[in-house]
C-alpha cells in the first residue's frame, strides 16, 4: 500500500510531536519532513515533495498562509491543510485563496486530522466540523436578520449540482463528464453561478458552499 | 476655512475701531491745540491793543499838559514882561516867551499826528485860539516901557486872561475826549475778551463732547475685549478641566481593564489549571488502581477544562489586540467584528469598504478598528438600534469612516462618555477630525476623517497600550 507522505510544520514542538505521534499510529501515513517555521516549511516541501503539507497558520519568519501560497505555486500536487486557532471566515477564505484545501481548528486537530489528510489527498476539501457549523449558523442568522432573499434559492437545480461538484474541486471537464453535459454548458452554468451569487473566485464559492451546507 | 475668515473679519473690526480711535483722539488733541493757539493769539492781540490805547492816551495827555503849562507860563511871562520897568530884563522875558511859543508849536505839531477824527474839530479850534493868542500878543512886544506901564495891566486883564481861560477850557475838553477814547478802547478790549471767552467756551464744549464720545467708545471696546478675554479664559479653563477629567478617566479605565484582566487570569485560567492539576493527580491515582472507566472520566474532565482554558485565553488575547488586524488587515477584521457584534446583540451590522489596498499604516488600522469597536459598544449599550452601517472609504489624501445607526440617538451637546472621549483622543492624535450627528429618536451618524501624513512622520503610538496593540505576531 502506498503511504501518504506528509510534511508537518508548526513552531510549537509539543504540538508537532503530538501530531506526529498521532499520524504514526496509522500505517498509511508517513511523516517525511518537519519544520518549525514558514521558511523552513517551504524548503522542506521543495526538498521532499510531500503529498500533503500540514501548516500551522501562525509561524515565525513566514506565516502558514504565505508558506501555503509558495508551496501551492511550486508544487501544485501537494495538498495543503491549514492548522489554525481562528474560526473566523476571514481566515478560512484567506487560507482557501492561498491554495489550502483543508482548514482545521487546532482545538480538534487530533480528532479530525486523519480525516482531513485523507480528504485533501483524495482531492476534496475539508473543514473542521465546528467551522462548518459556525459558518452555516452565521449564514442562517444573516438571512434571518436582514430578511434578505436567500441567494441559493436563485440557483437552478443544475447550477446547484455544478456548485456541489465545483466545491469538491472537480475540474470543468470532470463536471461535464459527471453530469453528462458539454464543457460549454458547464462553463455557462459556472458563469451564472458567479453572477447570481456575486462571488467571483473558487475560494469564495467554496466558502459559500460551506456556509450553505452544500458540502456536508 | 471658517476660522481664517473669522480672523479676517475680526482683523477688519480691529482696523475699524483703530481708525475710529485715531480719528477721535486726533480730533480731541487738535481741538485742544487749536484752542491753546487761539488763546495765545487773543492774549497777544489784547496786550497789543491795550498797550496801543494806553500809549496813545499817555502821549496825548502829556502833550496836552505841556500845552496847558505852556499857556500858563506864557501868561506869567507876558505879565512879567508888561510889568517890568528894566529894559534888559523885559527883553529876557520876551526871549523866554518866544521859547515857550516855539515849544507850544512843537507840542501842537506832535499832537496833530496823534489826533483822532472825533477830536479834530476841538483840535483845530484850539489851534486857531492859540494862533489868535499869539497874534494878539505880537504888537505888545513893540511897546516901550512907558506904554507897557500905562496900558499893560489893562491888556492883561482884557485880552490875555480871558483867552488863556478859553484855551484851558478847550484843552480840558480835549482831555475829556481823550479820556472817553481811553474808555472806548477799554470797552473794545473787553469786547475782544468776551468774544474770546465765548469761543473758548464753545471749544471747551466741543472738546468735552468729543472726549465724552471717545470715552464711551473706548469703554465699550474695552468692555468687549474684557468679555472676550473672559470667555476665552473660561474656554481654556474648561478645556483644562476636561483634559484633567479625561486623563483621570483614562487612568481609571486602564486600571479597570487591568483589574478585569487580572481577575480573568486568576479566576478563569488559574482556577482551570488548578482543576487540571487536581484531575491529573486523581488520574494518576486511578491509573495506579488500574480503574480504566474512572480514568477515562478524569481524562474527559481534564480535556474539557483545558479546552475551556484555551478559549478563555484566546478571548483575552483577542480583546487585547485582535490578531486578525495584523493577519488579515483592517476590512476582514472589521467584518469579523461586525459578525461578532451581530451574533452577540440583536443588531444587524454591515461593513462596506472602498479601499485601494489594505496596506494602511498600523496607526490607522488600529484607530479605525478601535473607533468602530467603541461605536459598536455604544450602539449596543445605549442606542437600541436594529441596524448599523459601517463604511470605510479611501481618498488620495485621507481615510473616511462613517458609522450610522437607526437607534434612538442622543443629545450630542450633553452626552460625552468615556467612549466618545476615547474616540476623540485617538482621532486627534492622527490629526483627524470627527463629527457626530445625532438627534433623539433620529439615529446617529459618526463620521471621521483621517488625513494621510505625507511628509511628517506619523506620531508614534507609545505607552503600554501600544505595546500589545502593535505586536504583529499573532497568538499561536
Amino acid at each position: 500500500m502506498k503511504q501518504i507522505r506528509i510534511l508537518l510544520a508548526d513552531d510549537h514542538t509539543v504540538m508537532r510531536r503530538g501530531l506526529r505521534l498521532l499520524l504514526e499510529s496509522h500505517p498509511e501515513f508517513g511523516v517525511v519532513a518537519e519544520a518549525s517555521d514558514g521558511r523552513q516549511a517551504v524548503e522542506q516541501a521543495e526538498a521532499t515533495e510531500p503529498d500533503v503539507a500540514v501548516l500551522d497558520i501562525a509561524m515565525p519568519n513566514l506565516s502558514g498562509i504565505e508558506a501555503a501560497q509558495r508551496i501551492n505555486t511550486a508544487l501544485p500536487h501537494t495538498a495543503i491543510v491549514i492548522l489554525s486557532m481562528h474560526s473566523d471566515e476571514g481566515y478560512v477564505l484567506r487560507a482557501l485563496k492561498a491554495g489550502a484545501k483543508g482548514y482545521l481548528l487546532k482545538d480538534s486537530a487530533e480528532g479530525d486530522l486523519i480525516d482531513a489528510i485523507q480528504s485533501v489527498y483524495e482531492g476534496r476539501t475539508f473543514f473542521s466540523p465546528e467551522i462548518t457549523k459556525m459558518l452555516m449558523e452565521d449564514y442562517v442568522r444573516e438571512i434571518r436578520t436582514r430578511g434578505a432573499e436567500d441567494s441559493y434559492d436563485l440557483l437552478t437545480s443544475r447550477e446547484r449540482e455544478v456548485l456541489q461538484l465545483l466545491v469538491e474541486l472537480k475540474s470543468n471537464k470532470e463536471i461535464a463528464q459527471a453530469l453528462n453535459l458539454s464543457l460549454y454548458t458547464i462553463e455557462t452554468h459556472r458563469r451564472n453561478l458567479h453572477e447570481k451569487l456575486n462571488l467571483h473566485s473558487l475560494p469564495e464559492l467554496i466558502l459559500y458552499a460551506v456556509r450553505k451546507g452544500v458540502t456536508s | 476655512m471658517a476660522k481664517t475668515a473669522g480672523a479676517r473679519s475680526s482683523d477688519r473690526v480691529f482696523f475699524r475701531s483703530r481708525v475710529a480711535m485715531a480719528v477721535g483722539f486726533g480730533g480731541l488733541l487738535s481741538i485742544m491745540a487749536l484752542a491753546g493757539v487761539d488763546a495765545l493769539n487773543v492774549l497777544n492781540q489784547f496786550r497789543r491793543k491795550d498797550n496801543q490805547i494806553r500809549h496813545r492816551y499817555l502821549t496825548q495827555n502829556h502833550v496836552l499838559n505841556d500845552i496847558k503849562s505852556d499857556v500858563y507860563i506864557s501868561g506869567t511871562y507876558v505879565r512879567d514882561y508888561l510889568l517890568e520897568p528894566d529894559i534888559q530884563r523885559a527883553d529876557a522875558y520876551r526871549a523866554s516867551l518866544a521859547e515857550v511859543r516855539q515849544h507850544m508849536q512843537a507840542s501842537l505839531e506832535a499832537y496833530r499826528r496823534e489826533v483822532a477824527p472825533q477830536e479834530a474839530r476841538h483840535y483845530s479850534a484850539l489851534r486857531a485860539e492859540l494862533m489868535d493868542y499869539w497874534g494878539i500878543l505880537a504888537p505888545v512886544f513893540q511897546w516901550n516901557p512907558t506904554e507897557r506901564r500905562s496900558s499893560g495891566y489893562a491888556f492883561l486883564r482884557d485880552q490875555v486872561f480871558p483867552r488863556r481861560q478859553s484855551m484851558l477850557e478847550l484843552a480840558g475838553r480835549i482831555d475829556a475826549l481823550n479820556e472817553q477814547q481811553l474808555d472806548a478802547g477799554n470797552r473794545q478790549v473787553v469786547a475782544l475778551l468776551l468774544g474770546f471767552q465765548t469761543r473758548l467756551l464753545l471749544t471747551l464744549l466741543a472738546a468735552l463732547a468729543l472726549g465724552l464720545g471717545l470715552a464711551l467708545f473706548s469703554m465699550r471696546k474695552i468692555l468687549n475685549l474684557e468679555e472676550q478675554a473672559r470667555l476665552q479664559y473660561v474656554d481654556v479653563a474648561q478645556a483644562r478641566s476636561q483634559l484633567k477629567e479625561l486623563s483621570a478617566r483614562l487612568v481609571q479605565a486602564q486600571e479597570t481593564e487591568r483589574r478585569s484582566l487580572s481577575r480573568e487570569l486568576h479566576d478563569e485560567v488559574g482556577q482551570a489549571l488548578s482543576a487540571v492539576l487536581i484531575e491529573l493527580r486523581n488520574l494518576s491515582a486511578r491509573l495506579a488502581l488500574r480503574s480504566e472507566e474512572q480514568s477515562r472520566r478524569h481524562i474527559e474532565t481534564i480535556k474539557g477544562l483545558v479546552e475551556n482554558t484555551v478559549r478563555v485565553v484566546r478571548n483575552m488575547a483577542l480583546l487585547l489586540r485582535p490578531s486578525m488586524l495584523d493577519d488579515l488587515g483592517l476590512i476582514p477584521a472589521l467584518k469579523w467584528q461586525a459578525r461578532e457584534c451581530s451574533k452577540s446583540t440583536s443588531m444587524d451590522v454591515t461593513v462596506a469598504a472602498e479601499l485601494d489596498s489594505d496596506e494602511l499604516p498600523d496607526h490607522y488600522k488600529t484607530c479605525i478598528y478601535r473607533v468602530v469597536q467603541e461605536a459598536l459598544h455604544n450602539c449596543a449599550r445605549h442606542s437600541h438600534a436594529t441596524t448599523v452601517r459601517i463604511r470605510v472609504r479611501q481618498q488620495p489624501d485621507r481615510l473616511i469612516l462613517t458609522i450610522q445607526d437607526d437607534g434612538q440617538g442622543f443629545d450630542v451637546q450633553e452626552t460625552k462618555g468615556m467612549g466618545l472621549l476615547g474616540i476623540e483622543e485617538r482621532v486627534t492624535r492622527l490629526g483627524g477630525k470627527y463629527k457626530i450627528h445625532s438627534q433623539p429618536k433620529r439615529g446617529t451618524i459618526l463620521s471621521l476623517e483621517l488625513p494621510f501624513a505625507r511628509e511628517s512622520p506619523l506620531p508614534d503610538e507609545n505607552g503600554s497600550a501600544a505595546a500589545h496593540e502593535t505586536n504583529s505576531h499573532p497568538v499561536g
